[in-house]
């Protein structure tokens, strides 16, 4: 058994754990957060991507052991059914979420691509899901979804200035 | 499963050394974890026969990246996103950097270490091919002692490396090369992201007064661990640079790489695509010389 202390959406968790957990069965097990999913197990389809220190990750490739003093945000951080974030609203409003199995993964590498890059072009955009697959919309849909948050973001920052 | 583990996080060097030289191959190095925690996980035979991980992600010493006067020394457990974002890679090793941004997805590159690609010597390390054009030369430390060693050197067959159990890479320090060698990477997978490279060749070239002064020249997956073409690289010297001579070197890449793997049954998909391929990086290389020169 292992003891981990780490920063979970936003609050500070000690948990006591099996050693041999990955970060994706700690979430998914331990602490009943099954908005991260567990696709291919192999780091190919990012499904169960969550953000670690500011950086997007697959979750099935890092050990429960090794998150000890990070930050890690998943989906359920985001937002909530009663208040989506901007990336969710724009995805449900485009139709970037069909089946939705790859959307909490999808979202996070979204997310972790704004919180470095406020402004991405859809190039960068591209760069940043081309670890998420995607075998509902075709992805345009997402593109799309990304591209109208930062500019809605953009917006609220500059009216805020 | 991942079998039960015993994890440890060594704050120092030195602790990661006594570890090794205490349990050998009953323990294995854990950096980026790409490879190592899906392996474990589906309990691949080069991954079962440990029951000890050192995980050496808090060591800064081994993740740095320092310009020195005529070199850069990169720490092992560099991750490839921040080697394709440093300022010095990008000017001073322009093919690597393109590499590293190459590699896997963002999600991957986030996780996974320079050193990581190469220690296990998988024939399709993407970073390999511009490490070698780049004459890498690897420090290895164990716990009482310290040797350093090119990589083509430490490369000895698929899998298959001079590391030994109680040993850790530290560093890949690149020496600084002349600003008049152009270079690039090209990679063929089957798709663009999160794809096993089929493909990968790294190239420079220094070409002065029409001639090549210089040309080195790498290839990766394609022939079974990376390597340097040599023959091909001494043939070219002095050579005037044209179209003629690089369809002739491409031509002599296609008989290499075809000399070193035997006759596969990709063979016949796998040579039209790296003659071409390699005629082409030559040709955008060459125009490119051409223009900087006008300028």
């Amino acid at each position: 058994m292992i003891k981990l202390n780490f920063v979970l959406n936003g609050e500070s968790k000690e948990i006591t754990t099996k050693s041999n957990k990955r970060l994706l069965d700690l979430l998914r097990e331990d602490l009943g957060l099954y908005g991260t999913k567990e696709g291919c197990s192999i780091g190919e389809c990012g499904a169960c991507t969550v953000i670690m220190d500011g950086k997007a990750v697959n979750s099935c490739m890092v050990l429960a052991g090794q998150i000890d003093d990070t930050e890690i945000i998943t989906i359920e951080g985001l937002g909530d059914s009663n208040n989506l974030h901007p990336l969710q609203k724009n995805f449900l409003k485009q139709g970037g979420v069909q089946c939705g199995f790859c959307t909490p993964g999808m979202l996070m590498s979204a997310y972790a691509l704004l919180l470095e890059n406020p402004s991405p072009n859809e190039e960068e955009i591209k760069e940043a899901i081309e670890g998420n697959l995607c075998r509902c919309t075709g992805y345009k849909q997402i593109i799309e979804a990304i591209q109208k948050t930062a500019k809605e973001l953009a917006k609220v920052i500059s009216i805020a200035e | 499963m991942i079998p039960e583990l015993n994890i440890y996080k060594p704050k120092t060097l030195h602790e990661i050394l006594s570890l090794l030289d205490q349990h050998q191959n009953e323990i294995r190095i854990i950096a980026g974890g790409t490879d190592i925690v899906p392996g474990m996980q589906q309990g691949s035979a080069r991954f079962n026969n440990f029951h000890s991980v050192i995980d050496i992600n808090s060591i800064d010493e081994l993740k740095s990246i320092t310009f020195l006067e005529n070199r850069v020394l990169i720490g092992a457990s560099a991750k490839f996103s921040d080697i394709h974002k440093s300022e010095i890679i990008i000017k001073y090793f322009p093919v690597l950097a393109k590499a590293a941004g190459k590699i896997g997805s963002t999600q991957i590159r986030n996780l996974a270490t320079i050193g990581g690609n190469f220690v296990n010597n998988a024939p399709c390390a993407d970073s390999v091919p511009p490490l070698l054009i780049y004459n890498a030369l690897l420090t290895i430390k164990s716990l009482n002692s310290e040797r350093k060693i090119l990589l083509k050197d430490f490369l000895l067959k698929p899998y298959k490396t001079q590391l030994l159990p109680n040993e850790i890479v530290t560093q890949i320090e690149l020496p600084l090369i002349s600003d008049k060698f152009i270079g690039d990477f090209y990679k063929l997978g089957r798709r663009r992201a999160v794809s096993i490279s089929r493909i990968t060749i790294a190239v420079l070239i220094d070409i002065e007064d029409e001639k090549i002064k210089e040309l080195r020249l790498a290839s990766g997956a394609v022939t079974p661990i990376g390597k340097r073409l040599i023959k091909i690289e001494e043939y070219a010297k002095g050579k005037t640079a044209d179209k003629v001579l690089f369809r002739e070197l491409s031509r002599m890449v296609g008989r290499e790489i075809l000399s070193e793997t035997g006759f596969r049954w990709s063979s016949q998909y796998k040579l039209p695509v790296v003659q071409q391929m390699v005629f082409q990086l030559f040709m955008s290389l060459y125009s490119e010389a051409k223009e900087s020169k006008s300028k």
